[in-house]
């Protein structure tokens, strides 16, 4: 494989595995701290199961999160030091920023998870404040910080050199409260999901219909609710953002080919770069125009308008983007179908196979979903790494053995993967610990097995 | 004095913090390597307990280096990824097996089998080689060689690295984690434990490790002369004292572990990590990269680093509370507000106890 090639691989592929483990870090420990919260207040002991079990789950991804940052870390360097030259030097405080929530991220996950004997139940409640507070905040910065990538802001470059440098600018670049709200939403759809989707499982193939299991549909299903429709507005506004300030990436998102007023959506459809023409698409007429600018007969920028080597790959970002939308129509329909009859049948839960199937697979899609989202921001950029300033092709590292790495390190994902889906199968398959109360709180008592392992 | 200057030494603090951490980390995995025959069981626990709670916040630090480099010294770091590209590779699959290792064997239900006795050797593995790499790395830094007079890094250009010098350090750094780990272990089989055998056991560990680290350091130390030589005279021109202390604080460490006092043994181990690497930062000042990075040409904007140096208050206004709490509620004995009642009474019963040890020592 090319070097270059095999760097943006590795890259690519490593940000797509780190990037399922952040947003449950983002989004996993807002559901602790709820569920916590609900015990503490309702007596319930089902939710202290809940949190419990959630907990220990957290441990697992949360490492694994970390080890995948470490890697992304270094690789920034590793792979790609004219980059990071250029970033370093402008958006250095973000990721600075960025560190220190992760540190107290990690403090307090530490506290919360290994504390439970030792600190009060309310103390330990409060524990998980700081841990969803930063995890959102390490978000934010780390997507700032692609923001910039998007729409550099914040400094000049004469003759060859960086200067005047503003990293506040920089990191209230054009893009950044488009890009990190749709991304904070992310993580509240995905994790929501996500842990419905294994009640839903659950319930589904082992027949399990227990109070737990419900309790944790339920909450799954309530963030994914509130989260998906902002998701989607929120994602209007990114693309109407993309229309003025990204034009080529919005471009190859919508295959404009043509500049041309009266604009449709093209969805689906497969594009041939050959002919730089798409077929079989499905044309919504003047749809692009009116969402873009409200208005059916505005011109929107197409690809002709810019040199042929700065395009994106229209067959790589418009099913990217499709992929993403079509996903979060879906979400949002399963999750509105699903209160809808939660509220018709005066809070019960809906229990239809149909409906848990559909909650069942709302939860790996929604993880695809961001990936996709992920594919669009990236592969849209392309040529640039630095949006008009840095190409990829220059920012990339003159090391050797660059497809040796990639080999490596896919690997290593491979091994983690399989070792991460057998551990958690096994948290899973675990009996629940036992909870009672007590006049100090809780008192839960783990099955013996658990006591061995830890 | 520059900006650059103090965020300089902002880094190598952060340096000295990870090398104590991380290094008794590493360390630990040292350890677990020879955790064999009828003892290992309990090894292993006490390890996974010491380890358990702080591991991740440690490793932060490492991030935290790396990250502050970029941002501070922007060019010198891009070519530091290019020179060392190999060894980094190396130590970042340390790293991430090592973090990963230790999740899946704490976490694995049945300690016994083959899942945990599999991570348990990637974990002893990876805790060798890491330190290992990253201490050839400092070592080619150190050395001067690792970029050519033109300034241009060559990633396939190991000779800095494969040379005696280089390889010392990096046997050094192996004992020296080892060294401290043994040390933080013995405090922990003592006070919180209780277990006279294991106590027993690593404090023979080690002063075995403290000698061994010993020898290598003189060895390192006569190697530079001909080997890093712009090292050696920065360090003969302005940090003799400061290798004066560091010998005497390693002759009194052992010393203290002799006559029993570990926790004065440990504090005196930190600061001996902290003056050798204090030592290494004086000589080879005011080099990023000897012979070409300096901290006044390959430092970004003093604007910049200025706002990154109030970013780095303002996170540490919030941290360093923080942590302070983490390490309260799980190692040491003072009282702190959250502990659950019976906790409390646990850690008054255990003080009057350890007043008299700290009288002793
Ligand atoms: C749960 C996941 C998810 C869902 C359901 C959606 N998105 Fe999204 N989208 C993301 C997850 C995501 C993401 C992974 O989080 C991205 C990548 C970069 C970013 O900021 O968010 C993203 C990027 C992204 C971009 C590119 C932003 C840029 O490059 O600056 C656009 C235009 C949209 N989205 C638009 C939408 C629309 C119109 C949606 C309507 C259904 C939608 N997204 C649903
Ligand atoms: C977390 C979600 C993200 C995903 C899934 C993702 C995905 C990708 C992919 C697929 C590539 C390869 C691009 C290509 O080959 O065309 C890439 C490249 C890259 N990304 Fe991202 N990205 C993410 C976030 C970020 C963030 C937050 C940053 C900035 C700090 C970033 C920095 C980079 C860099 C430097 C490259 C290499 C240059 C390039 O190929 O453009 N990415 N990413
Ligand atoms: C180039 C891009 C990125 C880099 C360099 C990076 C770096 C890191 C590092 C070093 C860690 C480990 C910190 C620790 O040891 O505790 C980490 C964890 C984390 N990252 Fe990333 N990251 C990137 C992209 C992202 C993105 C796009 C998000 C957005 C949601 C994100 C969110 C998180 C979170 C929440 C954690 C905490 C660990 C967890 O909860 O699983 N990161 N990242």
């Amino acid at each position: 494989m090319e070097d270059l090639l095999a760097a943006r691989a590795q890259m690519g592929t490593s940000l797509a595995f780190h990037i399922i483990f952040s947003a449950l870090g983002v989004g996993v420990p807002l559901l602790l701290c709820i569920a916590e919260g609900l015990a503490l207040k309702t007596k319930n002991p089902v939710w202290m199961m809940l949190t419990r079990r959630w907990a220990r789950a957290t441990a697992i991804l949360f490492a694994i999160g970390a080890v995948s940052g470490t890697i992304l870390s270094f690789e920034l360097g590793l792979l790609w030091p004219t980059y990071i030259k250029f970033a370093g030097a402008v958006v250095g405080l973000p990721f600075m920023l960025e560190g220190f929530a992760f540190f107290l991220e990690a403090i307090f996950l530490g506290l919360y998870l290994y504390g439970w004997d030792r600190l009060s139940s309310r103390a330990h409640w409060l524990c998980s404040f700081p841990i969803w507070i930063s995890g959102l905040a390490s978000s934010w910065f780390i997507v700032s910080v692609n923001s910039w990538m998007n729409t550099p802001a914040g400094f000049q470059v004469r003759h060859g050199q960086i200067v005047g440098i503003n990293p506040w600018q920089a990191i209230f670049n054009p893009s950044t409260p488009y890009e990190t709200v749709h991304m904070a939403l992310a993580c509240y759809v995905v994790s929501g999901f996500a842990v419905a989707a294994v009640y839903a499982f659950g319930m589904l193939f082992r027949g399990r219909r227990a109070e737990y299991y419900r309790k944790g549909l339920l909450l799954g299903m309530l963030m994914a609710l509130i989260a998906i429709p902002l998701q989607i507005v929120s994602g209007d506004f990114n693309a109407r953002f993309l229309a003025n300030y990204q034009p080529a990436k919005f471009a190859a998102m919508e295959v404009v080919y043509h500049t041309q007023s009266g604009a449709p959506i093209l969805v689906g459809g497969l594009v041939d770069t050959k002919t730089d023409t798409i077929r079989y698409a499905i044309e919504i007429p003047k749809g692009l125009s009116l969402l873009a600018y409200w208005n059916p007969d505005a011109t929107v920028k197409g690809l002709d308008q810019i040199p042929r080597v700065n395009w994106p790959d229209p067959a790589l970002v418009h099913p990217s983007f499709d992929g993403m939308v079509s996903i979060g129509f879906f979400c949002l329909f399963i999750a509105v179908i699903f209160w809808g009859l939660y509220l018709l049948r005066k809070r019960q839960l809906p229990m239809q196979r149909l409906m848990l199937l559909g909650v069942f697979v709302a939860g790996p899609l929604s993880f695809i979903a961001m990936e996709l989202g992920w594919m669009v921001t990236e592969f849209g950029r392309q040529p640039w790494v630095i949006y008009n300033y840095l190409r990829t092709a220059d920012a990339v590292t003159t090391a050797p053995f660059l497809n040796i790495s990639f080999f490596v390190f896919s690997l290593i994902y491979v091994l983690l993967a399989v070792a991460l889906v057998w551990l958690l199968q096994k948290v899973v398959h675990r009996p629940l610990p036992q909870v009672t109360l007590s006049e100090d709180g809780y008192e839960v008592q783990e099955p013996v097995i658990e006591k061995v392992g830890a | 004095m520059s900006i650059a200057f103090v965020a300089l030494i902002i880094l190598w603090w952060a340096l000295m913090v990870y090398a104590v951490l991380g290094g008794a980390d590493f360390g630990a995995g040292v350890w677990d390597l020879f955790a064999l025959g009828r003892n290992a069981e309990k090894q292993h626990d006490l390890i996974n307990h010491a380890l358990g709670p702080v591991w991740e916040a440690n490793h932060v630090w490492l991030i935290f280096l790396i990250v502050g480099l970029f941002s501070v010294f922007p060019t010198a770091f891009s070519v530091l990824s290019i020179a060392l590209f190999l060894p980094f590779s190396i130590v970042l699959i340390g790293v991430v097996l090592r973090g990963a290792a230790f999740v899946f064997r704490y976490y694995a239900v049945d300690t016994e089998g083959f899942f945990a006795h599999s991570w348990s050797r990637v974990f002893s593995a990876t805790s060798l080689i890491t330190p290992f790499f990253l201490g050839i790395s400092a070592a080619a830094v150190a050395s001067g060689q690792l970029i050519n007079s033109s300034g241009i890094p060559d990633a396939t250009d190991v000779s800095s690295m494969t040379t005696p010098f280089a390889l010392v350090i990096g046997l050094m750094s192996i004992v020296l984690c080892a060294t401290i780990a043994a040390i933080y272990l013995v405090v922990e089989a003592h006070d919180t434990e209780k277990d006279e055998h294991l106590t027993a056991s690593y404090r023979l560990r080690a002063i075995i490790a403290g000698a061994v680290t010993a020898v290598l350091g003189a060895l390192g130390l006569a190697l530079s002369i001909s080997e890093a030589p712009m090292l050696w005279q920065g360090m003969v021109a302005r940090a003799i004292p400061l290798i004066v202390v560091t010998m005497v604080l390693g002759l009194a460490t052992a010393v203290s572990l002799f006559f029993n006092h570990y926790r004065l043994a440990r504090i005196l181990i930190i600061l001996e990590t902290v003056f050798m690497l204090a030592t290494w930062g004086l000589s080879q000042y005011p080099y990023i990269v000897p012979p070409r990075f300096t901290i006044a040409n390959s430092a970004n904007e003093s604007s910049v680093i200025q706002a990154l140096v109030i970013g780095i208050i303002v996170g540490l206004v919030f941290l360093l509370p923080s942590l302070y709490y983490l390490f309260s509620v799980f190692k040491l004995p003072y009282p702190v507000p959250g502990l659950k009642r019976r906790e409390v009474e646990k850690q008054q019963q255990r003080r009057p106890g350890q007043k008299q040890e700290s009288a002793l020592s």
